[in-house]
């Protein structure tokens, strides 16, 4: 079942190539912004479950701050051979009023 | 400039009919110096041994001699925009990361830790500082050593050189080039005359469009070879003889490190005698791939006017509206020939005011019978907007057409036909009970003169 989360935060607050981390159910998402479109993955990485928080963002690239590994923030695939497991990926959209909502499962 | 400029055709030596040069002199615009270069010594007409591309011990001699001495292209500026952006230059068993460390500042470290010997690290990417996987050694980004986790145990590494080893970097045109020789020339000197011949094109300002790489199933020089010479046209690439000059091609030969080929375009194949200008006109803006338009619809020839102008002016308006920039000072040989050069070993660069294509070939790691082909495509942008970002590199499945690759268009099925002939050479060499082949004098000439200056460096 698929729940909408209202009102997460205005879309606006989140720059290019920015983050921002929230918890929402539970779960630790950080909900991302680079070419002007917005992702959610889990804050934690695939390979050795470090936050993602600081990671640098460019061009639909999230690099985890401890060794770099690359997940592509359309598809949460790793680049590379430190981990083959892909970071969760949540829908988001930005709703009328301007702000987020993300689809959590 | 050299005291050859000029030298026509040479008697029984070239094809008959007209040369690169008298169509120099057709030209409206001053014709700038390099083209004018016409340097082809004789390098022998010997049969070379097979062995040079299939043989495992004529690669282990390349892996000592040749690959651990000469500067190799690895990957280009705007590959690593910001400090802590690197590249991993792998070449043969040995990997590099390029990295760049100030705004004008690159280094090029060994890929390995210096505490167990893994990889620090296994892909391009961005990082802080450099922290090994496995224990977590870890160095800045200048590769100044910053420590090991349980010190305590590492007494015995206080009094020895813990930062990462480096090898030579130098930059032209945008593209970072490495050197595994701490006494080689300098790449200036390496590159000559490479820069003066393209000065009208600044290929540091111009932005990578397109970037697609496959393995190929032949020797690295098979692919570099494949791209040559001019001569194949005719059985490989038929379609286009409408509009290449392919037997009026010029070679070149610059020193040890740079030769050139020169393919007229807008003018049909001596091998085909009945082609009007409408036909040359049609195909090349069809087929060709690198003119300003890839349609012929809406182009009538004006009365008069031949196909090599036509086109010329075409790409002249079409250019100048791209880049912002006038082209008036461009000649029509500028405009559309197949200018091409090669920088040993095996990078090769075309001129050109937009859309230059860059190759490059490497040995598939260790195997000397598969090579890694890449192809870039460097395109220009209006002055005074903001560089576009690079292409990603598109990485071909070995099984893929390059004509799968839409962002290199009418490129992919030429490749696809060059394509056809690499794997198929190393194949039938590895069957070969000549066991040689024999090279054309003329138009093989910068074949001949690659595989002379592999000798100098596994003789040296």
């Amino acid at each position: 079942m698929t729940t909408k989360t209202d009102t997460l935060i205005p879309a606006a607050d989140i720059t290019d190539n920015q983050s921002v981390a929230v918890i929402l159910e539970g779960k630790n998402i950080l909900i991302c912004r680079t070419n002007g479109e917005y992702y959610a993955v889990d804050n934690q990485c695939t390979h050795q479950r470090a936050s993602l928080t600081e990671g640098r963002i460019r061009n639909c690239f999230l690099s985890c701050p401890l060794h770099g590994v690359r997940f592509d923030l359309r598809t949460g695939k790793p680049i590379g051979e430190l981990t083959k497991v892909p970071l969760k990926t949540y829908g988001i959209i930005v709703s009328d009023d301007g702000n987020l909502h993300i689809e959590l499962d | 400039m050299s005291d050859l400029i000029k030298v026509k055709q040479q008697g029984e030596a070239r094809c008959e009919g007209i040369s690169y040069q008298d169509l120099l002199d057709d030209e409206k615009i001053e014709v700038p110096s390099y083209l004018r270069e016409n340097t082809n010594p004789y390098m022998g007409n010997e049969d070379i041994d097979v062995a040079r591309w299939i043989s495992r011990d004529f690669h282990e001699q390349e892996k000592i001699k040749l690959w651990p001495k000469v500067w190799q292209m690895t990957c280009r500026e705007e590959d690593i925009p910001e400090v802590g952006d690197h590249h991993i230059y792998e070449v043969v068993d040995q990997s590099i990361i390029v990295t760049r460390t100030g705004e004008n500042q690159i280094k090029a470290y060994i890929n390995s830790c210096l505490h167990r010997g893994r990889l620090l690290r296994d892909c391009d990417g961005h990082v802080k500082e450099f922290v090994c996987p496995f224990h977590g050694s870890t160095w800045d980004i200048n590769g100044q050593f910053k420590g090991i986790p349980c010190k305590w145990d590492f007494s015995h590494l206080d009094q020895k050189d813990m930062s990462l080893p480096q090898v030579k970097v130098g930059t032209w045109g945008g593209f970072i080039f490495i050197n595994f020789d701490e006494n080689s020339i300098p790449l200036e000197e390496y590159l000559s005359p490479l820069p003066e011949h393209f000065a009208r094109f600044p290929l540091h300002d111009y932005y990578k469009g397109a970037h697609v790489q496959r393995v190929v199933q032949c020797n690295w020089k098979v692919g570099a070879e494949a791209f040559m010479e001019s001569f194949h046209t005719l059985e490989t690439h038929s379609e286009i003889l409408t509009f290449t000059g392919d037997a009026n091609s010029q070679y070149d030969t610059f020193g040890d490190h740079v030769s050139r080929s020169v393919t007229p375009m807008g003018i049909a194949s001596p091998h085909l005698p009945n082609v009007t200008e409408a036909e040359t006109m049609r195909d090349i803006l069809e087929l060709s791939g690198r003119m300003a338009t890839d349609s012929a619809e809406g182009h009538e020839m004006p009365e008069g006017l031949t196909a090599r102008t036509y086109v010329a002016e075409t790409n002249r308006e079409m250019f100048s509206e791209i880049i912002g920039e006038s082209l008036d000072d461009a000649t029509k040989s500028e405009l559309e020939d197949a200018i091409l050069y090669m920088l040993f070993p095996n990078t090769q660069v075309w001129t050109g005011y937009h859309g230059n294509i860059v190759y490059r070939f490497l040995p598939n790691g260790d195997d000397h019978n598969s090579c890694v082909f890449e192809t870039m495509i460097l395109m220009r942008y209006p002055k005074g907007t903001k560089r576009p970002d690079p292409a990603k590199k598109n990485i071909l499945r070995p099984d893929q057409a390059f004509s799968e690759a839409p962002e290199i268009g009418g490129l992919g099925p030429v490749f696809d036909q060059d394509d056809s002939n690499m794997a198929a050479v190393q194949k039938g060499m590895l069957a070969s009970k000549k066991g040689a082949v024999s090279l054309a004098s003329y138009q093989e000439s910068r074949i001949r003169h690659l595989h002379q200056t592999i000798d100098k460096y596994l003789k040296a």
